[in-house]
């Protein structure tokens, strides 16, 4: 296989390399069905999945929403050999209604060795599919600092 | 090849019904036949063969890139890999 081209790393001043994902609803529905919400639980933490409970139980576009936000959020880190960890990513409902990341354990650390402070992230839904755009937000160098922020 | 090991090798070819067979070397991940989803269900299914809990956090990519991997970490006989 011929050599590939390198790609930046996750951090550094100026870049932000993006992460996106889609998640497929009857995949989702499939394996809510197959295994319960036992599945789940692996890979959405409980506060994760009462965000996406209603009065009639799990909501699928919600839960297919999260599971897109984590796997966006995880392409922005660019970690080579490494799983997601799924439940070191965290994405809640905040106080009006939109995705706040929260990094925890080994997600925090991959995020701290590419210099990336914060994850931004939006989703969307509609019938079959949900996707979710991330984006780091980059810890600033000290050369990148204004005199006003030291 | 051990009867859970060709669980798992007939769990992804029913995934991906393009492929006749899969070579004991071929990378699962490079080829795209375990994305990020599938490998939750994957890590079920190497639980319920295997018998072994793992932890997904700490579970490494070249453990299960091949099913010459998978075989060696999670279907060796006790004696072969160490254990009493």
């Amino acid at each position: 296989m011929p050599a590939r081209p390198a790609a930046p790393p996750a951090g550094g001043l100026g870049w932000a390399n993006l992460g996106m994902d889609i998640v497929s609803v009857n995949r989702v529905r499939g394996l809510l069905a197959q295994y319960g919400e036992r599945f789940f639980e692996r890979m959405l933490t409980p506060g994760e999945l009462a965000d996406c409970r209603t009065s009639s139980g799990l909501d699928v576009l919600s839960l297919c929403g999260r599971i897109a936000a984590k796997e966006a959020a995880f392409k922005t880190l660019r970690v080579r050999g490494r799983f997601l960890p799924w439940p070191d990513i965290v994405v809640r409902r905040s106080e009006g209604g939109w995705p706040l990341v929260e990094l925890h354990r080994a997600a925090a650390e991959m995020a701290a060795a590419s210099g990336i402070t914060e994850i931004t992230v939006s989703i969307s839904h509609d019938v079959d599919y949900a996707v979710a755009v991330a984006a780091p937000i980059i810890a600033p160098t000290p050369s990148s600092s204004s005199p006003s922020n030291s | 090849m051990a009867d859970g090991l060709q669980t798992v090798k007939n769990w992804i070819l029913e995934r991906h019904p393009e492929r006749q067979d899969i070579a004991p070397d071929l990378d699962l991940i490079e080829n795209r036949l375990i994305d990020s989803l599938s490998f939750v269900e994957f890590v079920f299914l190497l639980e319920q063969e295997s018998g072994t809990a793992i932890q997904m956090e700490t579970l490494e990519v070249d453990s299960i890139r091949t099913l010459a991997a998978i075989g060696q970490h999670f279907f060796k006989a006790p004696a072969e890999v160490g254990r009493a």
